[in-house]
């Protein structure tokens, strides 16, 4: 079900990336004084939103924001909140909590004349505060003489958890309609701390994602922002 | 260049993937380890010969034959699990068969994501091993010693039997 939202989602922003672009081509005659705007890009990430739509076992919210303060670089941050309950094989446990992301992103793509799209590298630091509850198990024997005993239901609750990790991103923004950005940005993450509980273990981290035996993640976003134009800026001509 | 970038991201995020589904752990739930002794010489390991075991709720028989070492699982679900010993079980005239109860407390521990969890059993100190007789004919087991009541590791001998 994620995979098939997945890709429809890039789909669609595929269609509004190259529909942005054919949109904004149009003033390609038109001679503008060089000037590029600066100012404040705030948004949501519409996988969450849709995330929590469709899946009874999630529900968060993701805002993103950045603002840019040189003509390569912004200040990015992003804010949420999840809720997400994990059915695996052997563990069913739900996880709550909230996380901050700070970081930059440097724009590596040279526009065309008024174009304002970003295909980006960045660079977060992520922290979230959280809890996990344990809500059954399964005990492992390599001997299930007995057959497999079912699943053990349990009510624990560890509280007071928390991780901080640096993300590197890859990402894209396009703006679609007037002001009116959708991109996405595939994430990396690298765990630096985490205190796990005791007699358990963070098997999912709030922004972080889903955790593996060693220190790596991966995440995303698709993200809808709207620019708050601030100021102008003149460009200094390139010879 | 961009390809490049992208190219690169695509193998960092592939060798940030590792399986850790699977359980791969040696050491999950322990079984009860019990070694035989000669009742006549107690320092003497004895072979058994022909041993059926079948566990109280199990539809399979446990065979040992000329081993002194047998290792039984315990019931995770529950705090007690019952074993019948059939001793000489091909023979006619030798068969003899006791039943033995061991009653324990249980301690679920987390392993990982793949194993889930595992439990360790705790022999109760007071008719932890509680020995009975169906045919009421005698005891082939003449003496049980417990060694040591946390079955937490299949390393250690948890009880001696002397016949």
């Amino acid at each position: 079900m994620m995979s098939i939202s997945k890709c429809i989602f890039s789909v669609i922003l595929i269609c509004t990336f190259s529909f942005g672009k054919a949109q904004n081509s149009k003033s390609d005659s038109i001679p503008t004084p060089k000037t590029e705007r600066y100012g404040l890009r705030v948004g949501v990430d519409a996988y969450r939103l849709v995330l929590s739509v469709i899946n009874d076992n999630y529900k968060g919210l993701e805002f993103a924001g950045d603002y840019r303060i040189s003509k390569n670089y912004y200040l990015a941050a992003e804010i949420g909140n999840e809720n997400k309950t994990t059915n695996e094989d052997r563990l069913n446990y739900t996880t709550k909590g909230s996380y901050l992301k700070v970081g930059f992103d440097y724009n590596l793509y040279e526009n065309w004349l008024d174009m304002e799209n970003l295909i980006y590298l960045g660079l977060r630091v992520g922290s979230s505060t959280f809890s996990q509850e344990l809500n059954s198990y399964k005990i492992y024997n390599q001997n299930p003489y007995f057959g497999e005993a079912p699943s053990t239901i349990s009510d624990k609750k560890y509280n007071g958890l928390n991780a901080v990790w640096v993300e590197f991103l890859l990402g894209v923004k396009a703006e679609v309609i007037s002001n009116f950005y959708a991109g996405f940005s595939f994430r990396m993450n690298y765990l630096m701390s985490n205190k796990e509980p005791n007699g358990f273990e963070n098997l999912y981290i709030p922004g972080f994602n889903r955790t593996y035996s060693g220190k790596f993640g991966v995440g995303m976003n698709y993200t809808i922002t709207y620019f708050i134009p601030i100021y102008k800026k003149k460009l200094t001509p390139k010879k | 260049m961009k390809k490049i970038w992208l190219f690169s991201w695509l193998i960092v995020l592939v060798l940030g993937c590792e399986k850790d589904d699977i359980c791969t752990e040696p050491n999950t739930t322990p079984r009860l380890i019990i070694d035989f002794y000669d009742s006549q010489n107690t320092s003497v390991l004895k072979q058994v010969a022909n041993l059926e075991v079948i566990g109280e709720g199990a539809n399979s028989t446990l065979s040992f034959n000329l081993v002194t070492r047998i290792e039984l699982p315990l019931k995770t679900n529950e705090n007690f699990t019952q074993y019948s010993l059939n001793i000489n079980s091909t023979s006619s005239t030798l068969s003899n068969i006791d039943i033995l109860r061991f009653n324990y407390t249980r301690n679920d521990i987390y392993v990982s994501r793949g194993c889930g969890f595992k439990t360790n059993f705790e022999l109760n100190l007071f008719e932890g091993i509680v020995k009975s007789n169906p045919a009421d004919d005698e005891y082939w087991i003449e003496n049980i010693e417990l060694i040591k009541n946390k079955i937490d590791s299949e390393d250690d001998v948890h009880i001696k039997m002397y016949f």
